[in-house]
């Protein structure tokens, strides 16, 4: 009765940390830049994301003030006025991906990401991102990109410099999760 | 046995207990937990977003490895209206080069026309404001000037020494709230010449200085220095200057009005000759270009 009980103890504590895998390094890029003027563009590569094997729920943390531009004053006014990362220090995704099974990862498999994005203080939500998901030495590869618009955030591009950002921004993402 | 079949149950339902909760908490919570253990120094940004505010420095320094170049304009006073089409015929230019050694480390040369005067100099951050952690921004700057302007012919006895002067600069800046920025800026400045006999060489000002947002493109900026040590009989006014910041992306506009022709430090706090009680003030503007 004794071993039985360990053993209860011993599976429910390890199935509780085995489904849920972590980074504290994985990268979020946006690119807005437009043909013939000057890259907008910015890497963030101190993103935390988790996500749980058991139901393919998944999150990610962003601080906004670690993007990083190709230069310094691009950045400062991304912070300043564009993100307003005073007030909105954080960025968030919380969603799932569909059907994900991690017993049918088979070198490199798809699945469609639907969630939520939050960032400067508004939240979109976004489905059928599809999502790479590849096994790797220590856990899982996860890389995609999407579309999203300033609008939908309300950000307010002025006139003055709209033609120099691109309507539709792409991110991408990379996330090498290991088991927690 | 019936008592010890219940604790086991007990102990079961128990040891089962993080399976049940296992799909209730919330991924991103634990996500927060995460990110705090490794939070960074939460730097405040854009106190100032012109390297002045008008004619003083402010804590703002170039970014590693960019050069920016700023060329600055005082036009001659207003007050001679359309005579000289109010200033325009009088411009004083000053052409500065800045260039970051590092973030925390800035150089510069410039050079101002009319009066002729080079000045070499280096900006270097000590500490910085942060969230939770020190309230102040506190910058270093010095300067050496060498005025060429200064004729022989004028002073026979004149030595290359006597072209040169220096400047001691701290800048004590605070990001007050979003829109609000206040500068402190205590200041020693030496002149091997002055032209005034009773004007000591070395003299004392204190600067305040502030940014005020109006809107995400304007800001409202001014400043003043006190002078603790003019000489009775100068001709020479503290510098008072107020005006516009305009940012369009690249680079920043900064449009004034100053009693003050002079961009130099030295050159504005010593010999400010306007006078704004009388509408002998000049309009200038600042503009940078970042390569």
């Amino acid at each position: 009765m004794k071993k039985f009980i360990y053993l209860i103890a011993l599976l429910s504590f390890s199935v509780y940390s085995q489904g849920k895998y972590l980074t504290k390094t994985g990268t979020v890029s946006f690119e807005a830049s437009v043909p013939s003027f000057e890259e907008v563009k910015a890497k963030n590569d101190a993103v935390t994301a988790i996500l749980n094997t058991d139901n393919g729920d998944f999150a990610a943390l962003i601080l906004v003030k670690g993007f990083r531009f190709k230069n310094a004053l691009m950045e400062e006014h991304f912070n300043e006025n564009y993100a307003e990362s005073d007030e909105y220090p954080k960025a968030t995704f919380k969603g799932n991906l569909n059907g994900f099974n991690v017993s049918s990862i088979d070198g490199n498999s798809t699945f469609k990401v639907s969630g939520s994005l939050t960032f400067h203080g508004k939240s979109k939500e976004i489905s059928d991102i599809n999502c790479n998901v590849v096994k790797t030495d220590k856990g899982l590869e996860l890389t995609g990109n999407f579309s999203v618009t300033p609008s939908d955030f309300d950000i307010e591009i002025p006139k003055i410099v709209s033609k120099k950002i691109a309507e539709d921004i792409e991110v991408s993402f990379k996330f090498d999760v290991i088991k927690k | 046995m019936k008592p010890k079949f219940m604790k086991h149950i007990l102990l079961f339902l128990l040891l089962s207990l993080p399976l049940l909760t296992f799909s209730q908490d919330d991924l991103l919570d634990e996500l927060e937990a995460e990110a705090d253990d490794s939070e960074v120094k939460n730097y405040t940004s854009a106190t100032f977003k012109g390297l002045k505010v008008v004619n003083f420095e402010s804590t703002k320094l170039v970014a590693k490895e960019e050069l920016t170049f700023v060329v600055s304009h005082r036009f001659g006073t207003l007050k001679d209206g359309i005579n000289t089409f109010f200033g325009l015929d009088n411009a004083v230019t000053r052409l500065n080069f800045v260039y970051g050694i590092t973030d925390g480390l800035n150089v510069s040369i410039s050079r101002s026309s009319g009066i002729k005067v080079y000045d070499a100099t280096i900006k270097y951050n000590i500490v910085k404001q942060s969230k939770n952690g020190f309230p102040f921004t506190i910058v270093g700057f010095n300067a050496i000037v060498f005025n060429s302007g200064l004729s022989e012919l004028d002073y026979p006895l004149l030595e290359f020494k006597d072209r040169l002067g220096y400047t001691t600069q701290l800048l004590i800046a605070r990001k007050m709230s979003t829109n609000l920025s206040i500068e402190l800026a205590p200041t020693i400045f030496h002149e091997n010449f002055v032209a005034n006999d009773l004007q000591h060489n070395v003299q004392y000002a204190l600067g305040i200085a502030g940014r005020y947002k109006l809107n995400k493109r304007w800001s409202f900026n001014a400043d003043y220095g006190f002078h603790f040590n003019r000489a009775d009989n100068s001709v020479f006014r503290n510098p008072l200057s107020i005006g516009f910041d305009l940012e369009t992306g690249g680079h920043v506009f900064q449009l004034h009005l100053t009693n003050a022709q002079a961009m130099y430090t030295n050159g504005f706090l010593g010999q400010a000759a306007g006078d704004w009680s009388d509408g002998d003030v000049y309009f200038g503007f600042n503009l940078s270009r970042r390569f």
